[in-house]
């Protein structure tokens, strides 16, 4: 099964304690934080897609999913070519100017190797990032939606219980 | 490759975070985080968190003591051993001390080094003969701990965190927790906000992270909240919210406060505070009405010259509500740093004693006279702000300052670097050349936090032990043996008989009641650690107030209050309120966060917020330079245009600059400077 960090915005405070998080494993952070006018924030990584398009036109199959299903990039084999940056609608994978070789998120593959959840998801204050089987998150999102509907239906007069909300 | 993870306190603020350090070869790595103990962030950090070890390496840590040689304030200086620094320190103390008296001398203990470190400093400050002992909780939290003091008789936080999660409305008053305490923000308030319901009241002109979450924001002009508290307790008691039995039962002062609070009605709080009355009616009527609630106040409420007024106010709402010993309900005040807490417990104060008792309580005196095998001064010393005027006017010619940085976060900085060039004879130990101590005479390499084992009290007052996992670089020691070495030098060797921080903490132990239970082998054993008052190995107090207040009478003192403007107010020369706040990257005066590559990277300049209205009228445009004057300074900040903040309101990250703009008025009962309210005037640079 495919695990992913799954982003809850909701709760995100822009503190950024998950690029810094990052950056210390990685020596440059591969998730980033973005602010909107609102004060609405994101952190955004790569979304280790299912039919990953990088994986796809990667000329020399440098990206592979591992067990967890991450997309992770073979530093051995990348040839620093930029096709996967340019095939990533998301415009995940960077170029490392220092090795010519190509930088994306592998979920922290050397942690997960160790029992270790990924650094960013560690660090997240607040849990909106969360790690793992992203159905099973998606499911208990549903359920608690359920939840709140069917409490709100237990009480006798709903829209009074809509107003007290 | 020996790698080692050792188990620390974080370092900058007071949630009391716990995570490792990687240690290699006594080497700091990296950090790694703490998911197999029960500790109070859940393995979490913030983003100082995780950079925490990065300041601990930088090139610029004080590897050898230094002996000024050029101009006070030039930052020239040589190396010189150990044996020579101390000996000259020694030697012109006792000169001072014999020419001027011990009154001549003063110290400065710090919310960043641990309890032990700050026992032993105000100890060797009266062993010399003087109670001239303070830190920055007169700029941070001394007026709540007047304030909270004087109605509950305790300005401790009342319940554990996990409290808050069962409140039904949360009350955040000039504190900005998604900012400055993030992982009591994510694992505490926020959870309390978005799964359980509570509702949140977010008082503080600017739309902070923080407010972005809140039911009601209240956006006052700084330092009028006052006005604000005022009005809410006069909603409160008119419209008969409070609890009758509470009041009755609990408290003292009812009458007399519901007489001197009923002219000030929302309507006129609302030409005070420009804060619309029904706004103000609307929050205290859900705060009166929910049943459990939690009220939390920092640094927009504390740092006014009215500080103890609002603190006073504001806690007599929660007295009223009768939100007190239960769970799901919380007050108090958050401090700065990490053992903001523990350092004022250890009596640095010059009006106190260890254990925080006044310094005339006859009983805890004697008891510690015969411990120390000295006498404590008798006459009480001066406080913070007030050893400045004190050096200019030439009564105070010596300094010691340790792991504190006044000369950057002192208000009205041109008059204290005044005072800085001027004094007789300056001493500062830290981990860094700060900016006191370029004005140093003799300047001594200290072990960061990281690098020696000692005892920090969170704002949760929970005491939790921190170990060594570092080498300190250099010749760089721990300060508290630091300190052994002078007071030996100085011939007290016999009252420091200490060779680790495990001796001082016993001590520690004997000498303060609350902290007796608090062991450094419970410590060790129980890296939670145990939440003051411990009075015994097997005791903790999760909840105040259960029973009793901790005033003398075991009631809370309703204590009426007149309304007060803060320290300065806008007028036609000086028309915005100007009032900072605190950067999530950035620690105080950024003397290690500004050394943390990946902090100052995301963080790296100031700039100054202003409305959006103001801007447009003042032909100011997002990015442009501004130039803001007070009566003390004029700075230049990059203009940051933005609708979160309120008309006729500009405001700045502090970690700078800002304070050669701010007032040195204090507070009548604290002698907290008005640090949050300046009155300025912005024009564009042109060109
Ligand atoms: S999973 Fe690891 S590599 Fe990916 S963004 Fe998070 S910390 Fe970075
Ligand atoms: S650590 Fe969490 S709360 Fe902070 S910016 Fe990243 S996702 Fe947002
Ligand atoms: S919240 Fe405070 S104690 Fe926790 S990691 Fe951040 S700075 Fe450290």
């Amino acid at each position: 099964m495919s695990k992913k960090i799954f982003i809850d915005f909701k709760r995100c405070i822009a503190c950024k304690a998950c690029e810094v998080a990052c950056e210390m494993e990685h020596g440059e952070a591969r998730i980033r934080v973005f602010e909107f006018p609102d004060l609405t924030s994101v952190a955004f990584n790569c979304r280790h897609c299912e039919k990953a398009p990088c994986m796809e036109v990667c000329p020399v199959n440098a990206l592979s999913k591992d067990d967890d299903g991450a997309v992770v990039l073979d530093p051995l084999k990348c040839i620093g070519c930029l096709m996967c940056g340019l095939a990533c609608p998301f415009g995940i994978p960077k170029i490392d100017e220092y090795n010519k070789i190509m930088d994306k998120c592998d979920l922290c593959a050397h942690r997960r190797a160790e029992g270790k959840l990924p650094a960013c998801v560690s660090a997240c204050p607040t849990e909106a990032l969360k790690y793992g089987d992203i159905n099973d998150v998606l499911w208990a999102r549903e359920g608690k939606i359920v939840a709140e509907l069917k409490d709100i239906g237990d009480r006798t007069n709903v829209l009074e219980a809509y107003l007290i909300r | 490759m020996a790698e080692k993870l050792v188990p620390v306190v974080c370092p900058w603020c007071s949630v009391g975070c716990r995570f490792y350090i990687v240690n290699v070869n006594g080497y700091p790595k990296k950090i790694e985080f703490d998911y197999e103990h029960d500790t109070r962030n859940h393995g979490k950090l913030c983003p100082k968190g995780v950079a925490a070890f990065q300041y601990l390496r930088h090139p610029d840590r004080l590897k050898r003591p230094l002996k000024r040689v050029g101009e006070r304030g030039e930052g020239k200086f040589v190396e010189i051993s150990w044996e020579e620094a101390i000996k000259e320190i020694a030697q012109k103390l006792k000169e001072i001390k014999e020419k001027y008296g011990p009154e001549a001398l003063a110290f400065l203990g710090s919310e960043r080094c641990s309890i032990e470190e700050n026992y032993v400093l105000q100890k060797l400050a009266r062993a010399l003969g003087t109670n001239n002992i303070e830190y920055v909780c007169r700029m941070c939290q001394s007026t709540a701990v007047a304030g909270k003091g004087m109605v509950l008789g305790h300005p401790g936080l009342t319940n554990p965190f996990e409290d808050i999660l069962k409140a039904k409305v949360i009350v955040l008053w000039g504190y900005n927790p998604a900012a400055t305490n993030p992982v009591f923000f994510g694992q505490y308030i926020e959870k309390a906000i978005l799964d359980n319901g509570a509702k949140l009241i977010v008082v503080d002109p600017r739309k902070t992270k923080t407010a972005k979450y809140a039911d009601i924001h209240i956006q006052p002009y700084p330092g009028t909240d006052l006005a604000v508290a005022l009005a809410m307790l006069n909603v409160i008691i008119t419209e008969e919210l409070y609890d009758k039995d509470f009041v009755a039962e609990r408290t003292e002062g009812f009458e007399e406060l519901a007489k001197t609070v009923e002219k000030y009605t929302p309507e006129w709080a609302e030409k005070v505070s420009g804060v619309p009355a029904e706004l103000i009616r609307k929050a205290a009527i859900t705060f009166a009405t929910a049943g459990t609630a939690a009220l939390l106040t920092n640094e927009g409420v504390n740092q006014h010259a009215n500080g103890t007024r609002t603190v006073m106010a504001i806690t007599e709402m929660m007295v009223l509500c009768g939100y007190f010993g239960k769970e799901g309900v919380m007050s108090g005040a958050i401090p700065g740093a990490h053992n903001g807490m523990g350092a004022g417990l250890m009596g640095i104060g010059p009006h106190e004693l260890p254990g925080r008792f006044p310094l005339h309580a006859e009983e805890h005196k004697r008891r510690i006279e015969e411990a120390w095998g000295f006498k404590i001064p008798e006459k009480p010393g001066i406080t913070y702000v007030e050893m400045i005027d004190a050096i200019l006017e030439g009564k105070l010619k010596a300094l010691y300052v340790m792991g504190t940085n006044p000369a950057k976060a002192l208000p009205n900085l041109k008059k204290a670097e005044e005072a800085f060039k001027n004094i007789e004879f300056l001493v500062v130990q830290d981990i860094f050349l700060t900016e006191t101590a370029k004005y140093a005479d003799i300047v001594l390499p200290a072990a960061a936090w990281f690098e020696k084992d000692g005892t920090a009290i969170s704002f949760e007052r929970r005491v939790q032990r921190s170990f060594k996992a570092a080498d300190a670089p250099g010749e760089a020691k721990p300060d508290w043996e630091i300190l052994v070495m002078l007071a030996k030098e100085l011939g007290f060797g016999e009252y420091f008989n200490y060779s680790d921080a495990d001796d001082i903490l016993r001590e520690i132990n004997r000498i303060i009641p609350p902290l007796a239970g608090a062991t450094p082998e419970r410590l060790k054993k129980n890296l939670k650690g145990c939440m003051i008052p411990c009075p015994d190995e097997n005791t903790e107090v999760p909840r105040l107030f259960v029973q009793g207040f901790l005033t003398p009478n075991g009631k809370a003192q309703l204590i009426p209050v007149e309304y007060k403007e803060p320290g300065e107010v806008p007028d036609e020369e000086y028309p915005f309120w100007l009032t900072n706040y605190r950067l999530v990257g950035h620690f105080h005066t950024g003397t290690m966060s500004h050394r943390s590559k990946s902090l100052s990277k995301r963080w790296p300049e100031e700039y100054i917020e202003i409305n959006e209205n103001d801007a447009k009228r003042l032909g100011i445009k997002d990015g442009d330079l501004v130039r803001v004057e007070t009566r003390r300074a004029a700075l230049v900040f990059k203009a940051k245009v933005t609708p979160h903040i309120r008309e006729g309101v500009v405001a700045a990250p502090w970690h700078w600059d800002f304070n050669y703009l701010t007032k040195d008025v204090l507070d009548e009962y604290a002698k907290m400077p008005e640090l949050k309210t300046a009155a300025c005037r912005i024009s564009k640079v042109e060109g």
